[in-house]
């Protein structure tokens, strides 16, 4: 946290005054190595790449310069282990790994021992001459190692002082006030060279030497072209192998007689993946996903090869990938064409409580030829006002109050931070006390600085040499390996990175069919295709997808209402067109599809744009249409692709735009429907996705809706057990309600920790009590498995757990099937006698506890009682919120009656679900809000003048009472919102 | 032990009612008192108007003003507050030695036991104290009379915001039965929440437990409350003494602050202050504390001490600033704090042999009591130490 001025700032400074390079040396780390890289040819200065050493066994800081590419391999195995807690950094260490490295100390000690053992050694004067200096000046001079005069900057101007204070608080967790800056060392800052020439021109040569060691330093930056992953090939060569395996897994997928489509696709892909050497790596990832299969008890595991990769017939005939390239006709150079420089990664999914396991595995046997790939976490708005916020001494309940009201806060452009958190409807009407302005106002400038490096979900680099080699290793906090650069950095060196994600519906997917089986019904995957069945589709056609993977959100389940189709290839579209900049051509889309006339806007466009009605929808389609239209290459077609999802595109895209027009009209388009197209490419803006991506995913979501159809019971018990769906518990609960499931109690006698489905039953898990420890779950059901519970003093007794879960037990109803007419409350105070009489023992008594009579003590009322359980669960079993409420609502509408009144103003109360908000083109904030009733869920719309109005008062899992407009669109039904109150 | 007779006379939202003698049309209006110039004022009072709306004392102003928009909002005069609390003692110190008063908050009681040949009934007194405080100082307090200062304060709460109320001896715990448990003082909240747990909502509920089997839930307590919720309460009437065991300053910040620097300017006065008194008294402090409250409302107590005490403010500010070391951890704001100067030990008057004291400390010493005199004779801050 000492990085006030970003490289680029310190580089462009640097240039202003005149320099002619520069070395970057960040304090044990190169993670900023290839921004500065990246700057140092923008603004042409010559890069000096180092790092600074900062460690215990160092008595100075130790700079270290890199001379050529030996030495940058020798600093990252230095650095890989100065950040290895369990090695000491000693000079025998060092003078393993000195050649090409110069190395810079204002330690004598350092400096004598160094010069003894022959490394290349200088002495760092520091940025003006002191006493100490001067000392180790006279030694130098005597010994005749050079002394170098430094700018030791760490800021790159004065007006970083502030922030660089700031982030020193935030560092060490102090609070940051410039009225105690007396107390602290000001941060050194670069001035012109001619500064340092008059510092130092008591000693003459030292501001040369500098330029003399700076000369001697010839290494621009790592350059070792793509490096895959090695795979051992027992004798025969990786294509060979890649070819035998492919043609087996194509006979498993088609059967034997592979038919000509088939056959021509794999010997295409085998070849191209040969020429571009790329065999070894689809050998390493199917090892992996081989041995995730074999991993797991039932041997096979369910993921989700994802991304590009599922355009390729290889990838899944190795069972990497799930979806059929050539009957979805998939676009296999999205993924692999012989002009792509940049490596390509194969993405896969698991289910999430896997992925670790897999990740452990894959790195135990590459050792130290696999590490992780870091993320950069970088300070946004909201990170940057909360922690300012916390520098300032704010207290935390405070920031939690204001932080909650930031969510909808991002910073356009033009717009200041302190305009943007001003115009924030959540914020109308509140006033913000001092000092949140100066907060604010600091907070601006800490925005895109790094705050910490993590880790990245699931990104792999495994490497032929080991990886401290190409880039320094440190271990996470949780104990994995992980490099110091993030995705760009290790793309940047040439790094194929291995993408092993988890993913939550897979483990649903999973735990459904499982819950199936054990209650007694057969289920064959083998032959399971749920993209046929129409009663899942007529499920996808209705929207009745919550809680299924990928297409549970409003946005979708309105779209697939609207669209009212069903089928796998439009579900592969839809979850392609939804994206944040894509409105209109939504709304176009349902419009075409429903049969309203269109044309393509260009007779060349007929062939890239027929399946997805003449609009641009998959990713490729970009450079499908940029080769069609502007006669693009196909490598340069797909760099506009890939531009359109970097964050710095703004200058690149200028650049491709000039292109395309240029293009165009060379090809005689029409400079309306070249605009046109350019807009249509502009809605990639943000995050998009690759047909083959969409297909994978659409796969997923298929399997999940099937299982949701057939067995809600088993399916809404895996969604609520795994956790972490799109919606809240008290949603998913609302919508087992809706699927006529009965809700039952925990129960100490019969719940497990997850959830059970069965039948039309749905039994809520202990995992769902708030308050209770996974210990005391354990004990449940292990003390229960031994002997069931006879009595509520034999549970206390038992289990004996702490009294906050105890409440939480009987406030859910745990324990009210052995309570033996005792009411909760008097189970409340046999369980403070238990405890009282026990202390802190948790052994059981020798003979059997006899209890005094309890008083007479009265349950609560029924509300009170239902409070206690909503406190606990989240949710109601029996009833809902909204029945319990106090006020009677006179002409309320309900979710379910609200299509008949379409066009007419209503008032429905509801219960606030979820919301999303967007952005209108004209850049004012709305929201999409979900609402639902005791008989369903209702979707509505903020506008702009009514969102500002009451977007302070909309708060999740709170009761509203809304008045608007009822709308109906292709039969999805929807509430324009125009006043809203709190019930 | 003969039954007492203790009266609670409370003049209810003292401030706004000393600000309401000053300015008439203030009345019938919600009224908040806070420090207006404060960034992040805090409420230091409000009437009963503004009290409906859901302002409560501390509350932020801002959000105050959300809660009552039409409150009129003052600037809290401590030193009037003062002078009107001294006023208001000044009426009861007549009836009793035995008054024991809050800070500027208008609470006062008074042990009136054994009184009635001199100035008749209890009651009598507190009607004609209600109306010599209305008459000679305009302000109308609510009374109570009962068997304990627990009961009384009981009734004062039945009775405001104006009123009366006379609990008889003996009909404590029928009085006390029917009302809610927040009425009840001395409760902990962690224990107000463990009563809710056991839906007991009244007193009479409480106090219809045993000992044994409120010892289940509230073990060491048990006593208390069940004293407490048959209205039984022995504790005295305290008058205010010269001459208590430890000498305390406090401060409240206008606004909350975070420097360091400005948390020890402060306390150079009022370790100023500590330091005169106890050289007026002739004691030596042995140990001083700090606590600091924190704007979350959480707070810290930690001390420093010396042997053999010490009057000298530099060396008091060593142990002050030592204490506060050890107390300001958190990454907090604060809001107010209290310097504590305890385990007074008489100054030794006799002269040591070999003198303890080095030059510079006999140079302070004189310097210090230079400035006691002036500020005997300027008032408290004619002069003050310097910071650098």
């Amino acid at each position: 946290m000492c990085g006030a001025s970003s490289p680029d700032a310190l580089c462009k400074r640097a240039k202003e005054l005149g320099y002619s390079g520069l070395a970057l040396t960040d304090r044990n780390t190169l993670s900023g190595m290839w921004d500065f890289l990246h700057s140092c040819k923008r603004h042409r200065l010559k890069p000096v790449i180092g790092a600074e050493l900062v460690h215990a066994d160092l008595d100075a800081p130790l700079v270290c310069l890199v001379k050529d590419a030996g030495g940058y391999a020798n600093l990252c195995n230095v650095i890989t282990v100065l950040k290895d807690s369990r090695k000491t950094l000693n000079l025998e260490y060092l003078q393993e790994f000195q050649n090409g490295l110069i190395f810079l100390s204002s330690s004598p000690v350092f400096l004598e021992a160094g010069r003894k053992n022959g490394l290349d050694i200088a002495a760092d004067l520091g940025c003006r001459p002191t006493a100490k200096s001067r000392l180790l000046y006279r030694w130098a001079k005597a010994s005749g190692v050079p002394a170098v005069a430094g700018t030791a900057a760490v800021i790159a101007g004065e007006n970083s002082r502030q922030l660089f204070a700031l982030l020193q608080a935030i560092g060490k967790k102090t609070v940051f006030s410039m009225a105690d800056r007396k107390n602290r060392e000001d941060p050194v800052f670069l001035e012109h060279p001619s500064v340092y020439e008059k510092r130092f021109s008591v000693w003459p040569g030292v501001t040369a030497a500098a330029d003399t060691l700076a000369g001697r330093c010839t290494f621009s930056g790592p350059d070792s072209g793509i490096v895959m992953p090695p795979w051992n090939n027992r004798g025969n060569t990786a294509s060979a192998v890649l070819r035998t395996v492919a043609y087996e897994g194509a006979c498993r997928r088609y059967g034997t007689d592979l038919s000509e489509v088939v056959v021509e696709r794999l010997e295409y892909e085998l070849q191209v993946i040969h020429d571009m050497g790329f065999s070894s790596y689809f050998l390493v990832v199917r090892d992996i996903v081989q041995r995730a299969h074999a991993s797991t008890s039932c041997g096979s595991s369910r993921i989700c090869g994802r991304g590009s990769g599922a355009a390729s017939l290889v990838a899944y005939c190795l069972q990497i990938t799930n979806v059929c390239p050539v009957k979805h006709n998939l676009y296999f150079e999205r993924f692999l064409n012989p002009g792509r420089t940049d490596p390509p990664d194969i993405d896969i999914d698991f289910a999430w409580d896997m992925r670790d396991g897999v990740l452990d595995q894959v790195l135990h046997e590459h050792g130290k030829h696999a590490a992780m790939v870091s993320t950069l976490i970088r300070f946004g708005p909201r990170m940057a006002i909360r922690e300012t916020a916390r520098a300032f001494g704010l207290a935390s309940g405070e920031i939690a109050r204001v932080s909650r009201r930031l969510s909808g806060l991002h910073l356009r452009k033009g717009k200041t931070l302190a305009t943007a958190v001003r115009d924030l409807p959540s914020l109308q009407g509140r006033e913000l006390p001092s000092p949140w302005a100066d907060v604010i106002d600091l907070a601006s400038q800490l925005i895109g600085i790094p705050r910490c490096l993590s880790v990245h979900p699931g990104g792999v680099v495994i490497t032929p040499d080991p990886v401290c080699s190409y880039v320094p290793v440190e271990r996470a906090v949780k104990g994995v390996p992980v490099i110091q650069w993030d995705k760009d950095g290790a793309e940047e060196a040439g790094l194929v990175k291995i993408d092993l994600l988890g993913n939550r519906s897979l483990g649903v997917i999973r735990d459904a069919i499982e819950s199936v089986r054990i209650n007694g019904t057969a289920f064959d995957e083998e032959y399971w295709n749920p993209e046929e069945d129409p009663k899942t589709r007529r499920t996808v056609a209705q929207g009745k997808t919550m809680g299924c993977f990928y297409i549970e959100s409003p946005a979708m389940r309105l779209l697939q209402q609207k669209a009212g189709t069903g089928d796998f290839e439009q579900l592969v579209l839809q979850s392609s067109i939804i994206r944040p900049a894509a409105n209109e051509f939504v709304r176009e889309y349902v419009r075409r599809l429903h049969g309203g006339k269109w044309q393509h806007l260009h007779p060349k466009l007929a062939e890239v744009l027929d399946e997805t009605f003449g609009l641009m929808v998959y990713q490729e389609d970009v450079s499908r249409v940029a080769v069609a239209l502007a006669g693009f290459s196909h490598v340069r077609a797909d760099g506009l692709r890939k531009v359109m999802s970097k964050k710095d595109k703004v200058l690149r895209l200028e650049h491709y735009r000039d292109a395309f027009a240029a293009g165009c009209a060379a090809n005689g388009v029409e400079k309306e429907t070249e605009e046109k197209l350019w807009q249509m490419m502009m809605s990639f803006d943000g995050y998009s996705f690759c047909k083959p991506h969409s297909a994978s995913y659409a796969r997923v979501s298929f399997q999940a809706a099937y299982l949701k159809t057939h067995y809600p019971a088993e399916f809404m018990a895996a969604v609520l057990s795994n956790q972490g769906g799109y919606y809240s518990t008290f949603a998913y609960v609302s919508e087992a309600k809706r699927l006529g499931l009965v809700i039952q109690h925990p129960c100490v006698q019969s719940s497990t920790i997850r959830w059970q489905g069965k039948g039309m039953c749905l039994r809520v898990g202990l995992m769902a009590v708030r308050g209770l420890s996974r210990e005391l779950m354990k004990r449940i059901v292990q003390s229960r498995g031994e002997k069931p519970f006879t009595c509520s003093l034999d549970f206390w007794q038992r289990v004996f757990p702490a009294r906050d879960e105890a409440k939480a037990l009987i406030d859910s109803g745990a324990l009210d099937t052995i309570a033996k007419r005792a009411n909760r409350t008097v189970l409340f105070w046999e369980f403070s006698q238990v405890r009282h009489l026990a202390g802190a023992r948790r052994s059981s008594p020798l003979f059997p506890v006899q209890l005094p009579v309890p008083p007479a003590l009265r349950d609560p009322a029924k509300k009170e009682l239902f409070r206690r359980e909503y406190r606990v669960l989240g949710f109601l079993c029996e009833s809902h919120p909204l029945l319990l409420c106090n006020k009677r609502i006179k002409g309320r509408i309900r979710a379910v009656d609200c299509a008949g009144y379409e066009g007419r103003s209503v008032s429905f109360a509801g219960w606030l679900l979820s919301g999303k908000l967007v952005s209108t083109k004209s850049g004012e904030v709305m929201e999409f809000l979900t609402f639902e009733d005791e008989s369903g869920v209702l979707e509505t719309t903020f506008f702009p003048r009514v969102y500002r109005r009451y977007a302070s008062l909309l708060m999740p899992e709170v009761l509203y009472l809304l008045q608007g407009t009822v709308e109906v669109e292709y039969g999805a039904v929807t509430l324009t919102v125009k006043t809203v109150r709190r019930l | 032990m003969r039954d007492r007779s203790i009266i609670h006379l409370n003049v209810t939202d003292f401030a706004v009612a000393v600000e309401r003698l000053q300015d008439n049309s203030l009345r019938e209006k919600a009224v908040i008192v806070a420090p207006l110039q404060a960034a992040r004022a805090l409420v230091y009072d409000m009437s009963e108007e503004a009290y409906g709306d859901g302002v409560r004392k501390g509350m932020r102003l801002d959000i105050a003003m959300r809660r009552c928009r039409k409150a009129c909002v003052l600037m809290p005069e401590i030193s009037r507050y003062r002078q009107a609390m001294q006023a208001v003692l000044g009426q009861v110190c007549a009836y009793t030695p035995l008054v024991e008063r809050g800070e500027e908050d208008g609470h006062l009681f008074l042990d009136v036991t054994g009184t009635h040949r001199l100035f008749g009934p209890p009651q009598d007194i507190a009607w004609r104290l209600r109306k010599q405080v209305l008459a000679n100082l305009g302000l109308d307090p609510v009374w109570s009379l009962a068997s304990s200062k627990l009961v009384s304060k009981v009734a004062s709460r039945m009775a405001r915001p104006l009123g009366e109320c006379i609990v008889g001896h003996g009909e404590e715990a029928e009085f006390l039965a029917p009302l809610s448990l927040s009425l009840l003082p001395g409760i902990k909240p962690a224990e107000r929440r463990l009563m809710q747990d056991f839906n007991l909502r009244s007193i009479g509920e409480l106090a219809a437990l045993s000992r044994v089997q409120l010892r289940v839930p509230f073990q060491k307590r048990a006593d208390f409350l069940h004293d407490i919720s048959r209205g039984r309460d022995r504790s005295l009437v305290l008058p205010e003494r010269n001459g208590t065991s430890r000498i305390v300053c406090e401060y409240h910040f206008d606004t909350d602050i975070c420097e360091r620097r400005v948390l020890t300017d402060t306390l150079t006065p009022l370790i100023h202050d500590i330091g005169r008194e106890l050289r007026r008294r002739g004691h030596v402090g042995q140990r001083i504390g700090i606590r600091l409250f924190y704007s979350d409302g959480r707070s810290v107590v930690r001390q420093a001490s010396c042997r053999g005490g010490s009057d000298n403010d530099f060396r008091l500010r060593e142990l002050a600033l030592a204490a506060l070391n050890r107390a300001w951890q958190r990454r907090t704001r604060i809001r107010s704090c209290i310097l504590i100067c305890d385990r007074l030990l008489p100054r030794s008057r006799q002269q040591t042999l070999f003198s303890m004291q080095s030059k510079k400390e006999e140079q302070q010493g004189r310097m210090l009591a230079a400035m006691d005199t002036i500020c005997h004779r300027f008032g408290r801050n004619a002069v003050r130490l310097g910071t650098s």
